[in-house]
């Protein structure tokens, strides 16, 4: 029991974090109606931004405001730089789809180069900023509350955004039906950069929490979790933003519980075993919308 | 323009081959095949800075390998193997190509040995692997040596650590998913039970597994007190975070793949205690050792590793064979490496009837931030 207990809780503070990145894939298409997968190696770039301020010195709370920024920017800039050209041309969905491919595999390789940061593994500054909390058996870590903590609050910040500030109203207008927002006078372009922003923004976080969590970052880090954040938004309707919570903390959780009892080799393919069960039984995922077909 | 272009560059073509054909007179090349990128790089890099080392010091001090009546420049050349299968077999069929490289050392992990090692085989390359554990590698062919011990050794020393020093009660081991790992750790579980340890649990993970809640918990629950990992230093260290960081009080042994510097940049203070068996060490007082280690340290600004003078003794091991045969033939060369009497400075090395050297070890823990021998 305490064992199980005891993965249960590893996997809601691991499924916070995945929540985090879910969330960026989430916005993203709810306004493009986009896949980005170019959103893990943002993931991992954020990690890696706060590993070399923290080597300038910086401090850890400075090094991850500073990663949170350029990360965001560097959302931006993939979609001003990779996918509002094609955008703008027409280009037909599966190119921008591949794009964010691409976009990704180059992310991951200028990290990847000897003078950048090195294909290696590296050292990163442990969040355990406070006693481990020791429930009978159960240790949780001081890394992982961190990780709940930032994420929940984070997520309610999030939610109020797109529900209770104009900007949210565009982001949702725009969801609806872009052309018609643009005509009531939304800056479109604007919204889908800060859109973007967000999603870079929240990916940086989850990769300070989550690096600080295991104590190593490695530039293909943000792959399988990348894929398996995308899962969760899937599971729980892409789109939705609370679905991509749930969605989040149900991948965290079946995956570490699976772990435990099955032997850590079912870990990585569990996402993706939900996500095919929960589309066979629900298409659109736990809180998705029926999809509308315009024509 | 374009056409002045074209001139220029086929002139330059000209003259680049011209220098080209010029320098192949008279060389001798030896392929330096391992993990240049990657988790597993350093263990590459080092192999490919000892094999220079060792090819200067003998261009510099005996003007190269002597055969016969002639003398023969020793250069180097890089294959990155990526610590991956497929890239290993393109590059073993890139270096069979190459008429002028006499020997291949390489490389790293034993399950990307045996994937290269058959295409050295039918090429009659001969192949060294400094690192190579796999009890089934050096029987792939009769050009295919190991400057290694077979794992079982290896581990024997790891279990008597585990069991003598650290005193373990209820030993556990941790082993990835790899070739190497599952014999490893197989061998692991036998030596600790033939030393008449008690060995409890045994946890098997990815490569490129950074999470180890699982494992640490199974361990707990078995109270395990010390833990034989079967894993390079890209699992060992963050490994040992895991465990400190989860507040588990566990002594960790390693294998000699431990013996590196990323393990103490990246484990940091989880790394003290770490206790690993190597066949080479740089503290070694031996002068011999100690002008090799002060060579290697000027040259490449870090003192070598067990793994990486393995790898300095196997370029030794095959130009002495290659001047022992006395002529440029495979075969001869072939015949000559049976006949390896070598004192090298990761021990004295002999070959087997099939190809296995062996070696002596030292235990060694990392105190302070620093490798020492175990006392």
């Amino acid at each position: 029991m305490q064992t199980f207990l005891g993965a249960v809780i590893n996997g809601l503070a691991l499924g916070m974090a995945y929540a985090l990145i879910a969330v960026g894939y989430s916005m993203v298409f709810g306004v493009l109606r986009l896949i980005n997968f170019s959103h893990g190696a943002v993931y991992a770039f954020g990690a890696y931004m706060v590993f070399f301020f923290v080597s300038l010195k910086l401090g850890l709370l400075a090094s991850i405001l500073l990663s949170v920024v350029i990360s965001g920017l560097l959302a931006m800039l993939v979609d001003k730089v990779a996918l509002e050209p094609l955008r703008k041309k027409k280009s037909i969905p599966i190119a921008t789809l591949i794009t964010t491919i691409g976009v990704s595999f180059i992310i991951q390789n200028v990290l990847s180069i000897e003078y950048v940061f090195g294909s290696e593994r590296r050292a990163f500054p442990s969040t355990n900023l406070f006693a481990n909390l020791s429930i009978g058996n159960i240790t949780i870590q001081s890394s992982q509350i961190i990780m709940l903590i930032v994420a929940v609050l984070l997520l309610g910040v999030l939610t109020f955004l797109v529900q209770g500030t104009k900007v949210g109203l565009a982001m949702r207008a725009i969801e609806q039906n872009r052309k018609a927002a643009h005509l009531a006078g939304i800056n479109v372009d604007l919204v889908i950069s800060f859109t973007f922003f967000i999603g870079g923004a929240c990916a940086a976080i989850a990769g300070a929490l989550i690096g600080g969590y295991y104590g190593v970052i490695n530039p293909g880090m943000g792959s399988t979790i990348g894929l398996k954040a995308f899962a969760a938004a899937v599971v729980g309707g892409i789109g939705v933003l609370h679905g991509a919570v749930v969605g989040g903390l149900v991948v965290g959780v079946v995956e570490c519980v699976a772990a435990q009892y099955l032997g850590s080799n079912v870990r990585d393919p569990m996402a993706f075993v939900i996500l095919i069960l929960i589309l066979i039984l629900k298409p659109n995922g736990l809180f998705g919308k029926k999809g509308i077909t315009k024509v | 323009m374009k056409k002045w272009i074209a001139i220029i560059l086929v002139a330059a073509l000209i003259a680049l081959s011209g220098v080209s054909l010029a320098e192949s007179e008279g060389i001798i090349k030896i392929a330096v095949a391992g993990p240049m990128t990657g988790d597993n790089a350093e263990y590459g890099i080092g192999f490919a800075n000892a094999a220079k080392l060792m090819a200067e010091k003998w261009n510099s001090e005996k003007g190269g390998v002597h055969v016969g009546d002639e003398t023969y420049k020793i250069e180097i050349v890089e294959y990155d193997d990526k610590s991956d299968s497929d890239e290993a077999a393109i590059i073993a069929e890139n270096i069979v190509s190459d008429p002028d490289i006499w020997g291949v050392i390489g490389h790293f992990a034993s399950g990307i040995c045996m994937v290269a090692a058959p295409t050295y085989q039918d090429a009659q390359y001969i192949n060294i692997s400094p690192t190579s554990s796999h009890a089934d590698y050096s029987g792939i062919g009769d050009y295919i040596f190991r400057n290694n011990t077979v794992i079982t050794v290896e581990t024997a020393t790891g279990a008597d650590i585990a069991i003598n020093d650290l005193g373990g009660q209820n030993i556990g081991v941790l082993s990835i998913d790899t070739e190497w790992g599952v014999s490893a750790g197989d061998a692991m579980e036998a030596n600790i039970e033939a030393l008449g340890g008690n060995f409890v649990l045994r946890q098997e993970v990815s490569e490129s597994a950074v999470d180890f809640a699982t494992e640490i918990a199974n361990f707990r629950d078995a109270n395990v007190d010390v833990i034989m990992v079967a894993g390079m230093y890209g699992t060992l260290a963050p490994f040992a975070v895991a465990c400190k960081n989860s507040g588990y009080d566990v002594r960790l042994v390693g294998c000699s793949n431990a013996y590196t510097d990323n393990l103490l940049s990246i484990a940091g203070d989880a790394a003290e205690g770490i206790y690993a068996p190597v066949s080479f060490f740089a503290g070694n007082p031996d002068p011999a050792v100690q002008e090799y280690v002060q060579a290697y340290t000027d040259a490449y600004g870090t003192a070598p590793s067990a793994l990486t003078t393995q790898a300095y003794d196997s370029v030794g091991i095959l130009l002495e064979a290659i001047e022992r045969a006395g002529v440029l033939d495979r075969e001869a060369v072939k015949d000559a490496m049976y006949e390896t009497d070598y004192q090298g400075m990761s021990g004295y090395t002999t070959f087997d009837e099939i190809g296995d050297a062996q070696k002596v070890f030292t235990k060694i823990v990392v105190r302070n931030g620093a490798f020492v021998v175990a006392e």
